[in-house]
C-alpha cells in the first residue's frame, strides 16, 4: 500500500460534511428521540457516602408512589447478571450496575426506581430509605496505593490494580553516562469530556422473539458482546441499533452499566425501559471521568540539552471500579518518547483504586496527560541548559529522513517532518515579533508568556495495550469493515458498522468510495445496519476511523471496481488487466468501445449468462480490514502499538493581570500534520474542538472531591467548561507528510489539538510567571491558584524588604 | 463538609415563655424553614420531615431531633441527624436563654457535618444558606410572640 500517485478528486477537497445539514437544522435522531409504546423510565437513588455498608433498603414507601412499577436493588440485580467486564486480570474487583452490599463512592447508584414517567420515578426515588454504616474511605491516589489505606474492594486485597515497570533500553547506563539530570513531579487533574447530551439508553426485551433491542448514545467497543455476557444471553439475542446519532462523546459514552441495568429491567418487566441520565447522575456516577495522573519524571541529558534517557512513573487514580480505564496507561507506551530521540525509557504504570467515581476513556486515551509530562520535561531541560524552548525541541526531534523510526518501546513511527512544521508555524506567527510583543506586555506590567508544545497523536490503534498490560489477553486485531452494494438500478449503498459521535463517518465513507469508483460521493447512500447485520467493527475509538473505516471502504471499493473490470473485460474478450476503468465505465483502449455504468450494472444484476465463469451474480463486496502494521503480540514488553503518528506543534501567547490572573489567550497557532486529509472541514473541526477541550483541561475543568469524599463539581456551576469567552481564534498551519501505511497516506486526527494544548498553555503560564521564580505543576491551573501564588511571592518580597 | 453556626438573638418574650415555645413541636414546626411535620417519638425526641431547596437542588430530608442536658428554663442541648435525597447530616448545638430587658436573649452555638448531594452542589453557598435559614427561623419565632395589633388603622 502506498499513497495514490494519481490526483485525488474528492479526497482532500473542500466538500461539505453531509451529516452537518441534519444536525444544524435540528433533525438529528438522538436516543431521546426514540419513543416506544409502553416505555418506562428510570431514576436512580445515589449513595451519599464515599464508602459504606448497605445495612437495609426500604422500598415500601417508594412502591406506593404514583406511577411506580418496580424498585430494583443491587441484591436483586446481582442474582440475574454477571459482573461487568474488567480490562485487567482483576476478577475480584467486581462491578455491577447498582452497588451490591457496599457503596464505593459518593453518588454511586444504589437503587433504580422504574415508573411510567421520569418525574414519577424521581419523586419515588426520594422515598427509598437506605440505611448505611459508613466505612473508612480513601480519596487520594498515592495514599490509596499504601498498604495501610482502606481497601476499596477488600476481596482484591489491595487498591493497586496495576503496577508494571517496563525498561526499554539501557536506562541505568544512559543515566550514569549523562552529565546532567533533573527530576520533577507534575499532576494532571481529573477532567473529562462532558458532552451536552448525557448518556442515554432504551432497551426492549421481546420474550416471544427472544430479542433484546437496544438504542443508545454509545461509543463502546464490543458493546453487544458485553451486554450479552452480563445478561447471560446469547450474543445473537442482542440487537444494537446503530442509526442513533450520538450527541458528543470523545470516549466517555461507554454506558455499559446503564445498558445492563435497563436491559435487565426490560427483561423482568416485559416493557421497554429508558434511562437518560440527568446532569447530576451523569457527573457523579455516569462513570465517565477521565484520567487523574501523578507523574514523577527523571531526565538524563547533556549540556547541549540532548535528552538521552527518561524514567517516568505514572500513577493513575482510576476511582472505585476498573473497566477499561487502566488501559489508558498503556496507550502512551506507543509514543512514550513523544517526537524526540530519547534512547531509553523506564516506565512504571500504576492504576490505583479509590473512593471516587469510576473512570472511562477520554479523547487520546491517556496520551494527553503523558504528552503534558513529556513537554514539561523538555521545557525544564531547556531552562536547565539555558537554551530556547523551541531550539531544544529541534535538537531532540527525530529527523525527517529517519522514518520509519523505531522508538525504544517497540513502535515504528510511520512518517513525519517535525522541523518543517515548526518552521512553518514560526514563520506564520512571526515568532520574533511575538517574543517582542510578550516583552513589551511584560514591560507594561502585564504577566505575559509564550508556550510551546510538540507532540504526537498515535492513531489507528490495534488495542495492543490490552495484551501488553494483561497477559491473559491475546488481542492482536481491532478490525473495521465496509460493505458496498450496487443495486439493480445502479445506485450505491455503503454500510458502516458503528455509531458516530459527530466524527462525520458518513462523509468519510462516501468520499473514499466515490474516489475509488469515480462517482459523485453525494449519490452514495451510507447506512448503519443493526449490530446483528454488521460486519466486525470496533467503534470509532483510538483516532482510527480515517485509517480503518477509510481503509475498509477503499479496499471494498477496489474489490468492486475489480469485479466491474472483469465483467467489462469479459464482454470485450479481454483480461481485466487490459481494460480501463474510468468514471464508472469500462473501456477497451484498443477499440475505444466503452461499457457504461448502467450497462455493467445490468449485466451484473440480470445477465448471469454474460458473467465470467465462476463469478457470483450481483454487485456486492465486503472488506474486513486489519490494522496496518498489526501483526504481533507484545514480546518482552515491546509491541507495535499504533500504525500512524500525526504531529502537532502549538504556539501560544497569553497574558493576565497579576492580581486578577484570568488568562487571556492572545495568539494561538497550531501546526498540524495528519498526512493526507480526507475532509478538511472535519479535521479543522476536530482540531479546534480539541484545543478548546485542552483549554478546559489546562485552566478550568476538574472533578474535584473534598476530603470527605464528596464531589464538589457536579454541575456546570462548578465544573467549568471553556466557552466562547475562553476559546480564542486559532490559526491552523497545515503540513502533509503522508503515512506509508495507509491507503491515501492519511493519519488520524480525532484527538488533534487536545493532545498538546494543555502542555502549551501550561508552558505559557509558567513562562509568564518565570520572572517571579515560580511555576505551576498541576492542571488545571485555576485563576485562584495563579493569583494566590503571585500574591505569596509579593508578600514575601515585601517581608524580605522590611 | 463541616458547618459551624453560632450567634445570639433577642426575642420579645420572657425566659419562661421562650422556653415553653422552644419545647413545643407545634411552634417549632411553624418556625423551622421547610419543616413539614414534627412528631414526638419519646420524651424530648422528635421525628421531623423537611422539604428544602439549596442552590440547584431540592429534596426531602427526614431526621431525628433530640433534646438533652436540659436545665429549664435556661439551657438545652440539641442533637440532630438525618438523611434524604439532598444528602445526610448530623450536628449538635446548645442554646442558653437569659433575660434581656423586657425580653430574652438566646445564645446558640453548634457544629454540624453535611455530606451527599447538597454538600457538593451547594458547598460554596452552604454557610450563607444556613445563616439565611437560621434568620428565617428567628423571624418566625419572633412573630410567635408579637401581639396581634387591633385597630391599628384607626
Amino acid at each position: 500500500m502506498s499513497p495514490e500517485p494519481a490526483a485525488l478528486k474528492f479526497v482532500s477537497s473542500n466538500r461539505r460534511v453531509r451529516e452537518d445539514r441534519r444536525f444544524v437544522a435540528g433533525h438529528g435522531r438522538y436516543v431521546a428521540d426514540i419513543v416506544l409504546d409502553g416505555m418506562l423510565h428510570v431514576a436512580l437513588v445515589p449513595s451519599q457516602h464515599p464508602a459504606a455498608k448497605i445495612l437495609a433498603i426500604d422500598t415500601s414507601a417508594a412502591l406506593k408512589m404514583p406511577g411506580v412499577v418496580h424498585v430494583l436493588t443491587g441484591d436483586d440485580l446481582v442474582k440475574a447478571v454477571d459482573p461487568l467486564m474488567n480490562g485487567l486480570d482483576t476478577p475480584k474487583v467486581r462491578r455491577f450496575p447498582l452497588a451490591v452490599g457496599q457503596v464505593r463512592y459518593a453518588g454511586e447508584w444504589v437503587v433504580a426506581v422504574v415508573a411510567e414517567t421520569r418525574a414519577q420515578a424521581e419523586d419515588a426515588a426520594e422515598k427509598v430509605r437506605v440505611t448505611y454504616e459508613p466505612l473508612p474511605y480513601v480519596i487520594d491516589g498515592e495514599e490509596a496505593a499504601t498498604d495501610a489505606s482502606p481497601k476499596v474492594h477488600p476481596e482484591h486485597g489491595t487498591n493497586v490494580l496495576l503496577d508494571k515497570t517496563f525498561v526499554w533500553g539501557d536506562v541505568e547506563k544512559h543515566f550514569a553516562e549523562s552529565p546532567r539530570h533533573l527530576s520533577f513531579r507534575v499532576v494532571w487533574g481529573r477532567n473529562s469530556t462532558v458532552p451536552i447530551e448525557t448518556f442515554g439508553v432504551v432497551a426492549r426485551w421481546d420474550a416471544w422473539r427472544e430479542m433484546l433491542d437496544v438504542w443508545a448514545s454509545i461509543q463502546m467497543p464490543k458493546y453487544p458482546d458485553q451486554i450479552a455476557r452480563a445478561l447471560r444471553i446469547p450474543a445473537n439475542n442482542v440487537r444494537v441499533h446503530q442509526d442513533v446519532d450520538v450527541g458528543g462523546s470523545y470516549g466517555v459514552k461507554r454506558g455499559i452499566k446503564q445498558t445492563v441495568l435497563v436491559s435487565h429491567l426490560s427483561r423482568i418487566l416485559n416493557r421497554p425501559v429508558r434511562l437518560i441520565e440527568d446532569r447530576l447522575e451523569n457527573m457523579r456516577a455516569g462513570d465517565a471521568h477521565g484520567p487523574e495522573r501523578t507523574f514523577d519524571v527523571e531526565i538524563a541529558f547533556n549540556d547541549e540539552g540532548i535528552v538521552k534517557s527518561m524514567k517516568m512513573k505514572a500513577l493513575d487514580n482510576v476511582g472505585a471500579y476498573a473497566g477499561r480505564s487502566p488501559f489508558q496507561l498503556g496507550k502512551p507506551v506507543g509514543a512514550i518518547v513523544g517526537p524526540y530521540k530519547i534512547e531509553s525509557v523506564q516506565y512504571r504504570a500504576m492504576a490505583v483504586l479509590s473512593n471516587k467515581a469510576a473512570q472511562e476513556a477520554v479523547r487520546g486515551f491517556g496520551q494527553s496527560p503523558t504528552n503534558y509530562a513529556i513537554e514539561a520535561a523538555i521545557d525544564k531541560v531547556a531552562a536547565a541548559v539555558g537554551v530556547d524552548r523551541i531550539e531544544i525541541r529541534r535538537r531532540n526531534f527525530i529527523r525527517s529522513h529517519e522514518f520509519p523510526y523505531l522508538i525504544p518501546s517497540g513502535t515504528h513511527y510511520d512518517s513525519g517532518d517535525y522541523h518543517t512544521v515548526v518552521s512553518k508555524v514560526l514563520a506564520s506567527a512571526d515568532y520574533e515579533v511575538l517574543v517582542k510583543e510578550r516583552d513589551a506586555l511584560r514591560a507594561s506590567g502585564v504577566m505575559a508568556g509564550i508556550g510551546v508544545a510538540a507532540c504526537l497523536e498515535p492513531s489507528g490503534g490495534n488495542s495492543s495495550f490490552e495484551p501488553l498490560l494483561n497477559e491473559k489477553n491475546t488481542t492482536s486485531t481491532w478490525m473495521d469493515s465496509c460493505r458496498i452494494n450496487i443495486d439493480g438500478l445502479g445506485f450505491v449503498t455503503v454500510t458502516i458498522h458503528t455509531t458516530s459521535a459527530g466524527q462525520g463517518h458518513e462523509t468519510l465513507a462516501a468520499t473514499v468510495v466515490g474516489e475509488v469508483l469515480e462517482i459523485d460521493p453525494d449519490l452514495i447512500r451510507i447506512v448503519r445496519p443493526d449490530s446483528l447485520a454488521c460486519l466486525p467493527s470496533n467503534s470509532p475509538v483510538g483516532s482510527r476511523m480515517a485509517i480503518m473505516l477509510g481503509g475498509a471502504c477503499y479496499h471494498a471499493a477496489e474489490k468492486l471496481k475489480a469485479k466491474l473490470k472483469r465483467i467489462g473485460a469479459h464482454q470485450f474478450g479481454l483480461s481485466a488487466d487490459d481494460v480501463v476503468y474510468a468514471q464508472g465505465g469500462v473501456s477497451d483502449p484498443g477499440s475505444n468501445k466503452t461499457l457504461s455504468w448502467a450497462e455493467l450494472v445490468n449485466i451484473g444484476h440480470r445477465q448471469f449468462h454474460a458473467l465470467p465463469a465462476g463469478m457470483e451474480p450481483g454487485l456486492e463486496t465486503t472488506h474486513v480490514m486489519q490494522v496496518p502494521t498489526g501483526t504481533k503480540l507484545p514480546e518482552n514488553g515491546r509491541v507495535q502499538m499504533y500504525p500512524c503518528h500525526s504531529f502537532e506543534f502549538h504556539l501560544v501567547l497569553l497574558t493576565f493581570d497579576p492580581e486578577i490572573a484570568k488568562p487571556e489567550i492572545r495568539k494561538y497557532v497550531i501546526g498540524h500534520d495528519c498526512g493526507v486529509v480526507i475532509n478538511p472541514h472535519i479535521v479543522k473541526g476536530m482540531t479546534l474542538g480539541g484545543i478548546a477541550h485542552g483549554i478546559g483541561a489546562a485552566l478550568l475543568e476538574e472533578f474535584s472531591y473534598d476530603s470527605e469524599g464528596q464531589l464538589l463539581t457536579q454541575s456546570f456551576m462548578d465544573y467549568l467548561l471553556p466557552s466562547s469567552h475562553e476559546v480564542p481564534n486559532v490559526e491552523i498551519v497545515h503540513h502533509c507528510t503522508p503515512s506509508p501505511f495507509t491507503v491515501f497516506g492519511q493519519k488520524g486526527s480525532g484527538e488533534s489539538g487536545y493532545l498538546g494544548s494543555p502542555a502549551a498553555i501550561s508552558g505559557a503560564i509558567n513562562d509568564a510567571v518565570s520572572p517571579l521564580g515560580i511555576s505551576f505543576s498541576r492542571l488545571p491551573i485555576r485563576i485562584a491558584a495563579i493569583s494566590d501564588a503571585i500574591a505569596a511571592v509579593k508578600n514575601k518580597q515585601a517581608e524580605d524588604y522590611a | 463538609m463541616k458547618l459551624e453556626i453560632g450567634g445570639s438573638e433577642t426575642i420579645p418574650a420572657s425566659v419562661d415563655a421562650l422556653w415553653v415555645a422552644l419545647n413545643d413541636p407545634a411552634v417549632l414546626t411553624r418556625c423551622i424553614p421547610g419543616c413539614r411535620s414534627m412528631t414526638e417519638m419519646a420524651p424530648d425526641a422528635y421525628k421531623v420531615e423537611m422539604q428544602l431547596r439549596v442552590a440547584a437542588v431540592g429534596g426531602s430530608f427526614e431526621g431525628e431531633i433530640s433534646l438533652h442536658d436540659k436545665e429549664a428554663p435556661k439551657v438545652c442541648g440539641i442533637k440532630v441527624s438525618g438523611a434524604g435525597s439532598l444528602g445526610h447530616g448530623n450536628g449538635t448545638a446548645r442554646f442558653e436563654i437569659e433575660p434581656d430587658g423586657e425580653g430574652s436573649k438566646l445564645i446558640y452555638k453548634g457544629t454540624g457535618e453535611i455530606g451527599g448531594l447538597v454538600a457538593g452542589v451547594g458547598q460554596r453557598i452552604l454557610s450563607s444558606v444556613s445563616k439565611h435559614l437560621i434568620g428565617r427561623f428567628f423571624t418566625a419565632l419572633r412573630k410567635e410572640f408579637e401581639q396581634p395589633v387591633h385597630g391599628a388603622a384607626e
